[in-house]
């Protein structure tokens, strides 16, 4: 498996895993709606009207209005752009820092492993939701903390996962013929050694974006999520508990969305794994 | 019965749709409409079951006082919720209502709010009370048949040893409220029976701070023995007797057969069950794990309550001794200005805002600094002439926006206001304000923050504006004003300015001969704040929604959730 | 192995000292004051000299170092010599108290951890129930529908916020039977009966979420597994599908399982924060954000602890059993 038959390897997934296809094509429509929710969003997601408060799924409101009379649809659309955006840039973030350091550990091994090792520990024993809570009760609210806060937890996670692969990786052939020709460890590990590894990378990035759409959920639900008005659908969910009867639908799509999105991410990713190597976990 | 099963065909489809995330999203968007209707008639139906419930309590609640048509009850066990454990159970040094709710059963006052005549304060310990003419001796006379818990009889050596752990605690020793004794300069126990308090100058609220709700009468010997046993122990001379408490879990008591009053407390116990999280406490009354929850809920849990509970329910609403401000930092450019901050209280529709907040969280008086309808609250059309409470609020923008230009202010000019991360009432507000100030061309962006980090940032000045909030549980000027005094005068003001004309302004009220003097000097407070400084600036006033079931009888909700919770009173008619 | 052992036990100790210091770092650097929370969140006006005669009550005006130093030397238990036995004797750690409740931490920790514990391991074992048959079933018909099927259902347990999940199930109740699973715990010796309508809902709610990751891990080792040499051997010699599964493939694809049940198993102890919200069980889980949001250094700093140590000694053990179990894995 290398890099140019990323595309045929789409190919495949798409032709033979019907499952993975439909996670792909879903996740591609949240993309193409967070980019064009600016256009197609009949309303300001931010416009509050009173008068409009609390309206069941309508004509004019497909899904409905939230308890300041906001469309839920224009909401849900720009809430895209926010659940992209911390789902994209929390895996990315957190598994390139993880990758990085599994790579180092096996590349490096002896006593730089044995620290590393400990280190990663150390942040493996906090649960993921605590860990979050105290980043984003350290550095604040806001959709920025909320990406390190989520990055954070996912680092040693996917560093174990990397490095196991990674092992197996350095003892290779040609590994030890770069090292032997003198290459610097900076080239060795970026240029012999990430390669090699992207299969449990690409996995492991598509198994946290899911998780990082539920997480950043999670921590709305006890208060430290995205802040209002901004659009984001683990504070649209938050704010319909208190509705949930009399006005459901203010919980339903927002819901239905995450479901949908991490749905998607799941997918695709236990897809990706089958095609690309069915031995990973 | 019939709406209950169409219902949990509603969420049995939520949970449908959940586990086929699949499924393409125009049909379930039909199924929805369906549903919506079904819910929209519900909620008719609600709001007229909670209004009639309403007025049926009222006249409960009145014939059990007044004509003693129903005779209480004797006996059962009273569950009720309480959203948080109390920090310890020492009320003299904590603020919270989470430990007078569950504690204040254990204890009496020297003297109480009446909770059928609020706010007629009536003896609790003291029997009666007399105040000298120059007004600085207040000697109140003690029942002398009390019982603490163990036995031991009640002296007036207790009221004392208490009022003076609470007025001059020893060393190391917290008192939250010393602030407000301020004026006594000793307290004396002339024999068993009698207690006298020597001021050192008159005061108009002595008498409210001595029924005071946190004010718990404790016992002299263990107090000399170790000041700090209250706070993990429990030994007064209440209606019920500490049982048990599992930290996190709930807290009970029984009944005290020796209760000084005779035939009551009518319940054989209480169980205060801790219950954190807002849809958990809604769902607890609903299904009858607790009877009553004695804060308040908002208005969707009343309906949720009474939707499932039906003639089973009752609602006590009414105002509350509560309100969020609005507090601007005076030190930082350009809010400095008054101009600025005078727009900014203009551009906010408190009006309109009563209408419509009311329907989603539990706000909606609109009032100036004393609580609306109380005794030293602004008339109406007083009220309407102070800036940001004019009627017409198109001419109250226009006016804004004036100011703001002659302050050199922009159109879309930006900054931060800090909120507290907890939906009702906090978040609601902060979004109505985010929107009111965006139509005088004010860009504001919320930030919204987790309890610590939030009190953090306030009272280091680490804001532009930010949202605050004062209770009380009582009307009274000397402690509702307080806050707006300067800076390092009043501790709770959050604002950072320095204002002599207030501080004067305060201490003359305090100090006032009469009522009416009084009241003048509180209006021109309030005139002077709203229309010349607008440091800092109420938004809305709470209003207070008790749905609880209606075998609990013998309780009246008051303006204040601190006060009334002995339960002395309170009867299950099962 | 004895080595190993050793060698493991000794590596356990920097690792906890690393969360003991991080952990009492972070605490410090998280803005907020317990006395300021406790005193004006409610407003009020309580003043400056009170809120320093608490924060000196609390330890807090203390420096930093001598804070960690009294904590640490509670925790490796005070050397004390005892009159009668001329000994040294080590004393069982001391936690200290909460700063918020000033109760002993033992004992807040003990009311909470019974309830916990029966929710982790109920959670765990339903995960498992989920998780074998249906990890088993979408591998051996791999890419059918019954592998799409049983994909789409355990993805589920993922894709629903566990607090909406949760919300659903009270609703569900409330509605249909007008009635909630009781509040408060009663320990399952004392009423099974009780204990179990309380923690039967939660459970559900966990253990089906939690399943997610244990059916996928279920599937994929089965399907390794079922592509080994032995397995085709088995398949060769004419043995029946159904008993070569059973007798061969089975127990050799749960060995990771058991890994990740394992690790999810210590957080299911500390980190439901979540649903024990929404189900108001007075977990550890509820503590810990209550600590943290009250900036209860103490509580927070023995929460994380416990949580560390039990994540530390459940992969110890799942790694052991691996070598146990698994005749081609070693430790030298």
């Amino acid at each position: 498996m290398n890099d140019t038959s990323a595309w045929s390897t789409l190919k495949h997934l798409l032709l033979e895993k019907p499952l993975g296809a439909i996670g792909f094509y879903l996740i591609v429509l949240m993309i193409l709606s967070a980019l064009l929710a600016n256009f197609i969003s009949p309303y300001n997601p931010l416009k509050t009207n009173f008068g409009n408060a609390l309206q069941g799924p309508n004509f004019f409101h497909w899904m409905g209005t939230d308890t300041f009379g906001r469309d839920i649809f224009s909401r849900l659309l720009h809430g895209a752009q926010t659940a992209m955006l911390i789902g994209f840039s929390t895996s990315l973030l957190g598994s390139i820092l993880g990758a990085l350091l599994g790579v180092m550990g096996a590349y490096f091994g002896g006593k730089v492993d044995l620290i590393l090792q400990r280190v990663l520990d150390v942040f493996m024993a906090f649960p993921i939701i605590i860990m979050a809570l105290a980043v984003v009760a350290a550095m604040g609210t806001g959709t920025f903390n909320l990406i390190i806060a989520i990055a954070i937890p996912i680092i040693p996670r996917v560093a174990r996962v990397v490095r196991s692969s990674a092992l197996a990786v350095r003892q290779t052939t040609y590994v030890e013929a770069a090292t032997a020709l003198g290459s610097s460890h900076s080239r060795v590990i970026l240029r012999h050694m990430m390669p090699n590894v992207m299969a449990p990378f690409l996995i492991m990035i598509t198994a946290q974006l899911g998780q990082a759409i539920v997480l950043e959920a999670s921590l709305n639900f006890i208060g430290l999520g995205v802040a209002e008005p901004t659009p984001a659908w683990g504070l649209m969910l938050r704010s319909a508990i208190d509705f949930a009867e009399s006005a459901p639908w203010m919980g339903i799509f927002p819901g239905l969305a995450i479901s949908i999105a991490v749905f998607a991410f799941n997918v695709f990713g236990d897809s990706l794994r089958d095609v690309l190597d069915p031995k990973l976990g | 019965m019939k709406f209950r099963w169409s219902h949990s065909f509603i969420i049995l489809f939520a949970i449908g749709i959940f586990f086929l995330t699949g499924c393409d999203n125009t049909s379930s968007n039909q199924d929805q409409d369906t549903n919506t209707t079904q819910e929209t008639n519900q909620n008719t139906d609600n709001n007229t079951s909670a209004n009639t419930s309403t007025e049926t309590n009222t006249t409960t609640e009145t014939s059990t006082t007044d004509s003693g048509v129903i005779i209480p009850k004797s006996g059962g066990i009273l569950d009720f919720a309480v959203p948080r454990d109390p920090p310890s159970f020492d009320c003299h040094r904590e603020n919270t209502f989470a430990c007078i709710h569950p504690i204040a059963p254990f204890y009496s006052l020297l003297a109480r709010f009446d909770q059928n005549n609020y706010p007629a304060i009536v003896g609790d310990v003291a029997e009666s009370w007399d105040v000298s003419d120059d007004g600085l001796n207040y000697t109140f006379h003690l029942h002398d048949d009390i019982l603490f818990h163990d036995g031991s009889k009640l002296t007036a050596e207790d009221v004392k040893a208490t009022y003076e752990k609470i007025i001059f605690p020893p060393e190391g020793i917290v008192s939250a409220r010393k602030g407000s004794y301020l004026m006594v300069d000793s307290v004396e126990a002339p024999d068993d029976v009698t207690v006298v308090f020597n001021l050192k100058w008159p005061s108009i609220s002595f008498l409210a701070n001595i029924a005071s709700p946190w004010n718990f009468i404790y016992k002299a010997s263990i107090l000399a023995e170790d000041p700090t046993w209250y706070e993990s122990n429990v030994m007064g001379t209440g209606a019920f007797k500490f049982v048990e408490y599992v930290n996190g879990a709930f807290l009970s008591g029984e009944r005290f057969d020796d209760y000084f009053m005779p035939g009551r407390p009518y319940l054989d116990g209480f169980k205060a069950i801790f219950i954190n999280s807002m849809s958990a406490r809604v769902a607890a009354v609903r299904g009858g794990e607790a009877l009553i929850e004695f804060r308040g809920f908002t208005p969707t849990a009343r309906d949720d309550i009474v939707r499932q509970l039906g003639d089973e329910a009752v609602v006590q609403e009414g105002p509350w001794i509560c309100y969020l401000n609005v507090a601007i930092n005076n030190e930082r450019e350009p809010f400095n200005d008054s101009r600025i901050r005078r727009a900014l209280n203009l551009a906010l529709d408190r009006w309109g805002a009563s209408d419509t907040i009311s329907k989603i969280t539990f706000i909606g008086y609109v009032g100036g600094l004393m609580r609306p309808g109380s005794e030293f609250a602004a008339p109406e059309e007083e009220l309407t002439q102070y800036e940001g409470f004019w009627t017409d609020i198109e001419a109250s923008r226009t006016e804004a926006r004036r100011l703001l230009e002659e302050a050199g202010i922009d159109e879309g000019f930006s900054f931060q206001f800090k909120n507290r991360a907890i939906g009702d009432p906090f978040e609601h507000v902060g979004v109505w304000l985010i929107d009111q100030w965006s139509q005088i061309g004010l860009n504001v962006e919320q930030v919204v923050q987790e309890d610590a980090a939030f009190f953090a940032d306030r009272s280091g000045g680490n804001f532009d504006a930010t949202m605050d909030w004062e209770c009380g549980f009582m009307d009274e000027p000397d402690l509702q004003l307080f806050k707006f005094l300067s800076t390092g005068v009043s501790g709770s003001n959050y604002s950072r300015y320095s204002d002599p004309t207030l501080d004067s302004l305060y201490e003359r009220q305090s100090k006032a001969a009469t009522i009416e003097e009084r009241i003048g000097i509180v209006r021109e407070f309030e005139r002077y704040l709203f229309n010349e400084q607008a440091y800092t600036f109420p938004t809305l006033w709470y209003y207070r929604i008790s749905p609880h079931w209606a075998k609990v009888k013998g309780w009246t909700q008051l303006p204040s959730h601190y006060l009334n919770q002995d339960l002395r009173d309170v009867w299950l008619d099962e | 192995m004895q080595q190993y052992i050793a060698q493991r036990l000794l590596l356990m100790i920097p690792t906890l000292f690393g969360v003991a210091l991080f952990i009492f770092l972070l605490m410090r650097v998280l803005p907020g004051d317990i006395v300021e929370i406790r005193f004006t969140s409610e407003g009020g006006f309580v003043s400056e000299e009170m809120i320093q005669i608490e924060r000196a009550r609390l330890g807090l005006d203390q420096p930093l170092p001598v804070q960690f130093i009294k904590w640490m030397y509670g925790l490796i238990g005070q050397p004390s010599v005892d009159a009668q036995f001329p000994f040294i004797h080590l004393q069982a750690p001391d936690l200290g108290v909460s700063m918020w409740t000033g109760r002993p931490i033992t004992e807040e920790i003990a009311i909470r951890f019974q309830l916990s514990l029966q929710v982790a391991i109920m959670g765990t074992l339903l995960s498992i129930l989920i998780a074998i048959p249906l990890g088993t079933l979408a591998a051996m018909y791999q890419d059918t529908w019954i592998d799409y099927s049983v994909r789409i259902f355990s993805v589920g347990g993922l894709a629903i916020p566990s607090f909406w999940l949760g919300i659903l199930i009270i609703l569900f109740l409330l509605n249909t039977f007008n009635w909630i699973p009781p509040f408060i715990f009663t320990p399952i010796w004392e009423d099974p009966g009780k204990n179990l309508t309380q923690l039967i809902w939660p459970t559900l709610a966990i253990g089906y979420s939690y399943s997610a990751i244990a059916t996928r891990m279920m599937r994929s080792s089965m399907l390794e597994v079922l592509r080994d040499d032995y397995v085709r051997t088995a398949r060769a010699k004419g043995l029946l599908e159904h008993v070569t599964v059973v007798r061969h493939v089975l127990p050799n694809a749960m060995l990771p399982v058991i890994t990740v049940v394992g690790l999810e198993f210590a957080f299911l102890l500390g980190g439901l924060v979540v649903t024990e919200q929404v189900f108001n069980l007075n977990g550890i889980g509820k503590l810990f954000v209550e600590a943290i949001n009250h900036r209860d250094y103490t509580l927070t700093q023995a929460l994380v602890l416990l949580v560390a140590v039990t994540f530390i000694f459940v992969n110890f053990v799942v790694d052991l059993l691996y070598a146990a179990f698994d005749p081609r894995i070693k430790y030298e």
